[in-house]
C-alpha cells in the first residue's frame, strides 16, 4: 500500500503532547512531511525549547511512523524556527484544550 | 519522487516561504525517576508529619518561637519536606530545564542518604535538645548539602547558554551553603556552651575542636534569636524563595503557553532580591535600626517580580488555569501579605511585646505553609504525573493510546484540596494572632485534609506504575496489523 499524507497525519494523531492533552497534529507540531518509497521523513517542533516530553515525543512520532505498512525508515527533524504559536493549531485542537490566539 | 507537505495543522503559518531551521538536536537528559521519587517521598512524608504534629500540638504556634519543639518541626517543615522535594525537584528539573545533564546521579543517591539520616536525626535531637547531637547530625546533613550544591554547580557549568534561571539556581545554591553553615555555627556556640561538652573544649591537641571551638566563641557574641533569625532568613528567603522565582520564570510560560515579557524586569528582580537578602542578613544579625531599607529592597525585587508574572500570565495562550497552577499561584500570591509583614516586623522602634512575638511566628508560617508549601504542592501536580508518565508510557507513546497528565488524577480530588489548604491556612493565621490554639488546631485538621487529598491523588498517579491504562491505537488504513493491538 502507498503510504500518502493522509495517512502519516493520522498516524501522528495518535501521538499526543501529554501535558495539553491534545495530538500533535491539532497542536500544530507538525511543520512537514516528506514521503520518499519506504521512507517519511517528520519536520516539527514542540511548544517551548527545553520541554521536559522533547526525547519521547519525538520517540513516539518515530514509532507511529514505523507502524504504519510499507514505512521502513523514518526520520524526525526538531526545529525551532518558526516557533511555535497557537495559529498554527487547528480549529479542533484549540476548541478541545482552549488555547487561544 | 519525494512527496513533501507543509503543514501548520491547518492554522496560519506565520513566515510564508521560510524553510524551517534545524536546532541542534538537545539532548537534555535527567536522572532515572526513582531518584526524584526517592526524596519527594521523603518530603511527603516529613510533610504529613509536621501537620500532624501541630494537630496534635497546636499550643507550639500559639508561643514564642525560641523553644525546642517549635525548632524541631520547623527543621522538619524546612529540611524533611520543603529541602527533599526542593532538591529531588532540582535533580530532576534544572538538567531540563537548562538543557543539559546532571553531572553524577550516583552523588545524588549518596546525598539522599545523608539527607535523610541528617534531617531525622536533627529534628528528634532538636526535640530532645542535645544540642551536640544536633551538631552531628547538622554535619551529616551539610555534607550531603555538599555534594548536592557540587553536583549542580557541576551541571550549571554545562549549560550551553547562561540565563535569568541559572542565574537564579546559582544564588539559591549560594544562599543555601550560607544558611546551613549558619546553622552549624549557631549549634557550635550552644554546643560549646553546653556544660555536658566541657571535656570537648579541653581537647586543645584537635585542629578542629580548636576551629569549631573559636567559631562558636565568635558566634556566641551574637543575640541568639537574631542569629537564629539570620540563619532562617539565609534558608528560607534565599534559597526557597529565590528558587520559586527563578523557576517560575521558565515553568509558567511552559505551562500556560507564554513568554518572558521583559528579561531586563526579570534579572533586576533576581538581583534586588540578592542584593536585599545579602543586606537584610547583616541587618537581622547586628540588630541594624536600618533594617526596614533592607526589607525594601527585597520588596522591590519580589514587586518586580509580581510585575512580570502578571506580565507573563496577560500574555498566555492556555485560558484557564488547572488546579496546580493555581495553587502554585495562590502560593506566589501570598507574598503579598508576606512582604507586608516583613516589612511591619522591619519597622524602628517595634516594641517587643507578646503581639509582635505571634506576628514573628505568623511571618514563618506564612513564608513556610503560606507561601512555599502551596508553590511546591502546585509543581508536585505537574512533576509527580510527569515521572510516573515518563516511566509507564514514554516507550508507548506511538504505538498505543496513553493518557494525558491531567487524566492520571482527580481534577475534583485537587478542588478540594485547594479551598480546604485555603481555608485551613487563613483560620490558621488569624488563630496564631489570636493566640487560639482550638482555632490552630481547626486551620491544622484542616491543611491535614487537604494533604489527604493529595495523598489521595498521588496513589492514582503511582497506580499507572502498576496498572498502565493503554488503549489501542485508532484502526487506520495503512497501519501494520500488529499496529492495531
Amino acid at each position: 500500500m502507498k503510504v500518502t499524507e493522509e495517512i502519516v497525519l493520522e498516524s501522528l494523531r495518535e501521538v499526543i503532547d501529554p501535558e495539553i492533552g491534545c495530538n500533535i497534529v491539532d497542536l500544530g507540531l507538525v511543520y512537514s512531511v516528506v514521503i520518499a518509497g519506504a521512507s517519511v521523513d517528520v519536520t516539527m517542533t514542540l511548544t517551548t525549547p527545553g520541554c521536559p516530553m522533547h526525547e519521547t515525543i519525538c520517540w513516539g512520532v518515530k514509532e507511529a511512523l514505523l507502524n504504519l505498512e510499507g514505512v521502513e525508515e523514518a526520520e524526525i527533524e526538531l526545529v525551532w524556527d518558526p516557533p511555535w504559536h497557537p495559529s498554527m493549531m487547528t480549529e479542533v485542537g484549540r476548541a478541545a484544550t482552549g488555547v487561544r490566539l | 519522487m519525494a512527496v513533501s507537505s507543509h503543514i501548520f495543522g491547518g492554522g496560519k503559518q506565520p513566515r510564508l516561504g521560510a524553510a524551517p531551521v534545524a536546532t541542534p538536536q538537545v539532548n537534555a537528559t535527567a536522572p532515572p525517576v526513582i531518584l526524584p521519587f526517592s526524596f519527594i517521598m521523603s518530603g511527603l512524608l516529613a510533610l504529613c508529619t509536621g501537620v500532624a504534629w501541630l494537630v496534635v500540638r497546636p499550643e507550639l504556634v500559639a508561643a514564642y518561637h525560641y523553644n525546642q519543639s517549635i525548632i524541631a518541626v520547623t527543621h522538619l517543615f524546612v529540611l524533611g519536606w520543603i529541602c527533599s522535594v526542593v532538591m529531588g525537584a532540582m535533580y530532576q528539573l534544572v538538567p531540563v530545564a537548562l538543557e543539559t545533564h546532571l553531572y553524577s546521579p550516583r552523588l545524588a543517591w549518596c546525598q539522599f542518604v545523608l539527607h535523610c539520616v541528617g534531617f531525622i536525626g536533627m529534628v528528634w535531637t532538636f526535640h530532645t535538645w542535645n544540642m551536640k547531637q544536633v551538631g552531628h547530625f547538622g554535619s551529616i546533613l551539610a555534607l550531603g548539602v555538599g555534594l548536592f550544591v557540587f553536583n549542580l554547580v557541576q551541571t550549571l557549568r554545562r549549560v550551553p547558554k547562561w540565563n535569568v534561571i541559572a542565574s537564579a539556581v546559582a544564588a539559591a545554591l549560594t544562599w543555601i551553603s550560607f544558611g546551613v553553615l549558619a546553622g552549624l555555627s549557631i549549634a557550635a556556640a550552644k554546643s560549646f556552651n553546653d556544660p555536658d561538652s566541657a571535656s570537648l573544649s579541653g581537647d586543645r591537641t584537635s585542629l578542629l575542636l580548636g576551629a569549631l571551638k573559636a567559631m562558636a566563641a565568635w558566634v556566641a557574641r551574637f543575640d541568639p534569636i537574631s542569629t537564629m533569625h539570620a540563619h532562617a532568613h539565609l534558608g528560607v528567603l534565599g534559597c526557597f524563595i529565590m528558587l520559586i522565582v527563578g523557576v517560575s520564570y521558565k515553568l509558567v510560560p511552559m505551562f500556560t503557553l507564554s513568554e518572558i515579557q521583559n528579561r531586563a524586569r526579570a534579572v533586576s528582580s533576581i538581583a534586588l532580591l540578592n542584593l536585599g537578602l545579602a543586606a537584610s542578613f547583616l541587618a537581622v544579625l547586628l540588630r541594624w535600626r536600618g533594617k526596614i531599607a533592607c526589607t525594601l529592597i527585597v520588596v522591590a525585587g519580589l514587586a518586580l517580580y509580581g510585575l512580570e508574572l502578571t506580565a507573563i500570565l496577560r500574555t498566555r495562550k492556555r485560558r484557564s488555569f488547572d488546579w496546580g497552577i493555581r495553587l502554585f499561584l495562590t502560593g506566589v500570591t501570598m507574598l503579598l501579605p508576606l512582604s507586608v509583614l516583613g516589612v511591619i516586623l522591619s519597622w524602628p522602634g517595634l516594641p517587643l511585646n507578646a503581639l509582635t512575638g505571634q506576628l514573628e511566628n505568623l511571618y514563618g508560617f506564612l513564608a513556610l505553609i503560606g507561601v512555599i508549601t502551596p508553590a511546591i504542592i502546585g509543581m508536585l501536580y505537574k512533576i509527580i504525573p510527569f515521572l510516573v508518565w515518563f516511566k509507564s508510557y514514554s516507550r508507548q507513546i506511538g504505538r498505543a493510546r496513553v493518557p494525558a497528565l491531567a487524566d492520571m488524577y482527580s481534577a475534583s480530588g485537587q478542588m478540594l484540596g485547594f479551598w480546604a489548604y485555603l481555608l485551613g491556612l487563613s483560620v490558621t493565621s488569624v488563630a496564631i494572632v489570636a493566640t487560639s490554639t482550638a482555632a490552630i488546631r481547626l486551620g491544622c485538621a484542616l491543611l491535614a485534609l487537604s494533604l489527604l487529598t493529595l495523598l489521595l491523588n498521588v496513589g492514582l498517579m503511582l497506580n499507572h506504575f502498576l496498572k498502565p491504562k493503554l488503549k489501542p491505537v485508532s484502526p487506520m488504513v495503512g497501519a501494520k496489523p500488529a499496529a492495531c493491538l
